[in-house]
């Protein structure tokens, strides 16, 4: 009640300060001259009287619980950390929340720019437009100041290594002006220089590009660059903030119209600029002076509808986004579900650092029993006293707070480059998220002080065995279990992956690829190139066996076809993955031809396959496939061979799989024995010899393997991560249990001990009392966990996501754990001296 | 100068008396003072730099209420009032005083 009168003074000062000072006026009045004192003074005595004493009593409330926690560093010390690890993580997931899903683009009043999206018919993806009605739209539109189209491409510009490649954002000529880019220096595009019948050779370097590649060259502008081997003029940079809209890496921007003379020989891409059912490019607009959201999409589904009727497209329902970089984005039903699962990770650890501080406080309250009682006897409230361990609570919490921005700072931009790659934003804090840290803090203070303080004042707590403590160490167990049976699960697989028989010879093998100017390789060109390096490479002697593949083994590139049976209808398809194959792949890994005949010099030409063991048992039920037909590619091919079953494709399961001769459409992949002489090495010098731009690269196989567990091994290292986290909490927690069962039960311990107990009995006895909370918390942890294994399936190789060795391993980890926790409590608990511990305080 | 006896006082012996004083009716600050001082003979002579923290106090506590009237004198003024609570409190302190002063006297007779 009181506070409440002291917020209302607060909220109304200025009312009750003139009330108050008329009414001293009045009373001067009445007593005449004689009697004037300092009337300022008398004033602020009687106004001082609302807030001073409370602010006197708070800040005396935080010099005790400075100093108490002074007396106690090993405690303060443990619960900042926790806490602070714990708002640190929070806190970093935040800003990475922040970033990609509530900040907006960095242009110039992004409130009134829109991401324009839409859903045609029976498509539950959102995407964006055909470049054709990108065009009809921004010439139509009176809504819209300008719609602007953008689209990313993978480019060289010179400097990358192998493998690695440059980002172009392919715009329309109106994309700075309509986004409102600030520039570093020089200009954006404009319109003249994106028409598609007199494309103009131009570039927009990024900040980070200009800088780290054209040393921050002030006169880039009007300077020449190598766009894939084409030569472009640097009209301007952008400013340093301006990273794109995309959320990756974004080095450049070209006009759309010079697609075509980067690509000038890919056949889509006349049609990919024109043609009206060519989706999809993402597409922002501003939205004109005056001109409301809703107003905007009312003119926006109109012409959408017009320009669909006119090209017969089907219907599509036009959705209007924020400008951010997750509205919207195609991935984003995989990132919001992977937000979710990473904001309960995160929150349950949080949840796990203060059920671990509330226990330590609990484990210090029962400590403190004494002090307690004695204030209370010299007439404290139990408000207060709850008051002032809230204090104690909330010292912590800000400790822990500080700490934990601290940690943000860092831990974002330290993760994503552990993992190689990440959102292209800025991740430094903001005063958001500062915010968000301080309001982590507050509720953890609650969370985890005022249970505590309650408990502990209870008027009769000295007596009472309240389960609080219990409930709070089967939590406890229970959430360390989840994060450590996914790190085991996800260790366990990765080492039968590395174990387990790939069906092919992994270890031994070198891959060699190359990489060539996109712009003059296509068709004829590497049909020419793979050919010259089949010869150059078979004219070396001693080279061994020596396979073109495309892809190779282990690869992330999967293609797939389509086959029928000839005595199928025509519209029959069965999918299936196929890779191209030279006759030397076969014998370089190992994989033994079981029926039929391997490849041959001149298979290139003619319609003939070789089939894995899975196709064969897929679609030929035991019958001998060899000498049968199938029908790809619109062309009746003849099974030649079978080839034994080998996980070439995937770790984790073999499908059924065609291989068809190699035909060199492809910069191939050439595989051969790391033992042959020379191979390796004189590999890239034929390929220089072939073209002098070619890069070249050579790498063991198993660096595929590798690879293919990445994923997996980055999902284990963040499930390790937090799993040791929630066990060191965990054990702490379990630590500051026993120490207060023992504190509890110290005359218990006493009379024990003087009437003969052996150390044994009393370790048990002090065990016991703790044993069953933890019992059912690992029980409750299992369960759940069980529960939730299956988002983990894709991540294991060839173990089941409830393997019982994982979860035999946690629960025997907790249990060690749980006695190692229990280890100096018991040896302080045989310690406790009979005599002392019975004699009347 | 306000000649300040009230600080003389025993510790929160002011609020005891300005409680009792609200306790025969309504009245506002300077009849507050003014009572004290006709009753006590002129001895306790409160001034405004204790009396209004003291009301500021009591109103804090939620143990008197305030409202604008009108004085004797047609101006306007705050009144004033004891609650509920305030009449318990004066119950209270008065009971205790009473303890208080039965203490000292018999510590001055020995």
């Amino acid at each position: 009640m009181k506070l409440i009168r002291r917020i209302d003074y607060w909220l109304n000062r200025r009312k009750y300060d003139a009330e108050l000072a008329e009414e001293m006026e009045f009373h001067r009045a009445q007593n005449g001259p004689a009697e004037w004192g300092n009337a300022t003074l008398a004033r602020e005595d009687a106004r001082a009287v609302w807030i001073w004493p409370w602010l006197e009593s708070v800040a005396q409330d935080l010099r005790y619980a400075l100093r108490n926690l002074r007396r106690q560093p090993g405690f303060a010390l443990i619960a900042v950390l926790s806490l602070g690890a714990a708002i640190g993580i929070n806190t970093s997931f935040f800003t990475v929340f922040e970033a990609v899903a509530l900040r907006p683009w960095p242009i110039t009043n992004p409130a009134r720019v829109i991401k324009m999206l839409e859903q045609p018919q029976g498509n539950s993806r959102l995407d964006g437009f055909s470049l054709a009605e990108y065009r009809y739209l921004n010439e139509n539109a009176k809504t819209l100041d300008g719609v602007t189209a953008m689209d990313q491409e993978r480019v060289k510009l010179g400097f990358e290594g192998f493998g690695k490649t440059s980002w172009a954002t392919f715009t329309s000529g109106n994309y700075f002006r309509v986004l409102g880019v600030a520039m570093q220096t020089g200009r954006g595009f404009i319109p003249d220089e994106d028409r598609l019948d007199a494309p103009e050779n131009v570039a927009v370097l990024s900040y980070a590009t200009w800088r780290d590649h054209f040393g921050s060259d002030p006169a880039i502008a009007g300077k020449r660059i190598h766009v894939d081997d084409v030569s472009f003029t640097v009209v301007g940079v952008t400013g340093e903030e301006f990273t794109g809209t995309s959320g990756s890496d974004e080095n450049l921007w070209i006009p759309l119209a010079a697609l075509q003379s980067i690509r000038r020989n890919a056949a889509g891409t006349r049609d990919y600029l024109h043609q009206a059912n060519i989706c999809c490019t993402p597409v922002a607009a501003r939205l004109a002076r005056g001109v409301s959201r809703s107003q905007a999409l009312a003119e926006i589904e109109v012409l959408d509808r017009r320009f669909r009727a006119e090209f017969k497209l089907d219907a599509a329902r036009v959705v209007l986004a924020n400008a951010t970089i997750l509205a919207g984005h195609p991935k984003r039903n995989n990132l919001t579900a992977a937000f979710a699962l990473m904001f309960a990770a995160v929150t349950l650890v949080l949840l796990l650092a203060c059920a671990n501080v509330s226990n330590l406080l609990i484990a210090r309250a029962a400590a403190r029993q004494h002090e307690i009682q004695v204030r209370r006897a010299v007439g404290a409230g139990r408000a207060r006293i709850v008051r002032q361990l809230l204090t104690e609570g909330f010292v912590l919490a800000l400790g822990g707070s500080a700490l934990g921005i601290a940690l943000a700072w860092k831990l974002p931009a330290y993760v994503f480059a552990q993992v190689g790659q990440g959102p292209n934003v800025s991740l430094t804090p903001d005063t958001g998220v500062m915010a968000y840290a301080v309001a982590l803090a507050a509720f953890a203070c609650i969370a985890f002080a005022l249970a505590p303080a309650l408990h502990g004042t209870r008027p009769n707590s000295g007596a009472a065995r309240l389960p609080l403590r219990g409930v709070l160490l089967a939590a406890q167990v229970a959430m360390s279990v989840a994060p450590l049976i996914g790190a085991g699960l996800m260790i366990a697989g990765i080492r039968h992956a590395r174990e387990h028989d790939p069906g092919f010879r992994i270890g031994g093998v070198s891959v060699i690829s190359f990489e060539l100017p996109a712009s003059s390789y296509y068709d004829q060109r590497t049909r020419e190139f793979s050919a010259q390096l089949t010869r150059e490479l078979d004219r070396i002697p001693g080279l061994g066996p020596i396979g073109m593949a495309f892809p190779e083994p282990l690869s992330h590139t999967h293609w797939s076809t389509a086959f029928r049976f000839p005595s199928e209808p025509a519209d029959t398809h069965h999918e299936i993955e196929f890779v191209q194959v030279s006759p030397g792949y076969f014998d370089v890994l190992g994989i033994p031809i079981l029926a039929g005949r391997n490849f041959e010099t001149g298979d290139a030409s003619r319609p003939v396959v070789i089939v894995n063991e899975a196709m064969a048992r897929w679609y030929f039920e035991g019958v001998n496939p060899v000498g049968k037909s199938i029908v790809a590619g619109g062309q009746s091919r003849e099974i030649v061979g079978i080839a034994r079953d080998a996980y070439l494709t995937y770790l984790d399961s073999v499908g059924p799989l065609l291989f068809q001769p190699f035909t060199g459409a492809q910069v191939p992949r050439v595989l051969l024995r790391a033992n042959a002489p020379g191979g390796a090495a004189v590999a890239p010098e034929i390929a220089k010899e072939i073209d002098a731009r070619t890069l070249t690269q050579v790498l063991p196989l198993s660096a595929n393997l590798d690879e293919q567990l990445a994923g997996s091994r980055a999902m284990a290292g963040v499930a390790g991560m937090l799993g040791g986290l929630a066990l060191t909490l965990a054990l702490i927690g379990m630590s500051g249990v026993f120490a207060y069962a023992v504190e509890q039960r110290r005359k218990e311990i006493g009379i024990r001990m003087a009437l003969g107990a052996a150390p044994k009995q009393v370790i048990l006895l002090v065990l016991a009392g703790t044993a069953r909370p933890a019992m059912i918390g690992l029980a409750i942890g299992f369960i759940a966990t069980a529960g939730v294994a299956k988002i983990l399936a894709a991540y294991l190789y060839g173990v089941s996501a409830y393997d019982p060795w994982a979860y035999a391993s946690v629960a025997l980890l907790l249990v060690f754990s749980g006695l190692a926790a229990a280890y100096m409590p018991a040896r302080r608990a045989i310690a406790v001296d009979p005599l002392a511990a019975l004699r009347p305080e | 100068m306000g000649s300040d006896k009230a600080s003389e006082l025993l510790p929160g012996t002011l609020d005891l008396l300005v409680l009792k004083t609200l306790a025969r009716g309504r009245m506002h600050g300077y009849g507050i003072a003014q009572h004290l001082k006709s009753v006590s003979d002129d001895v306790l002579q409160v001034g405004e730099s204790s009396l209004y923290p003291a009301l500021q106090r009591l109103l804090l506590n939620g143990w008197v209420k305030a409202d604008w009237g009108t004085s004797e004198n047609n101006r306007r003024a705050r009144y004033y009032v004891l609650t509920a609570a305030g009449r318990k409190q004066l119950g209270a302190e008065r009971s205790e005083f009473d303890r208080m002063m039965l203490a000292i006297q018999k510590v001055l007779e020995t």
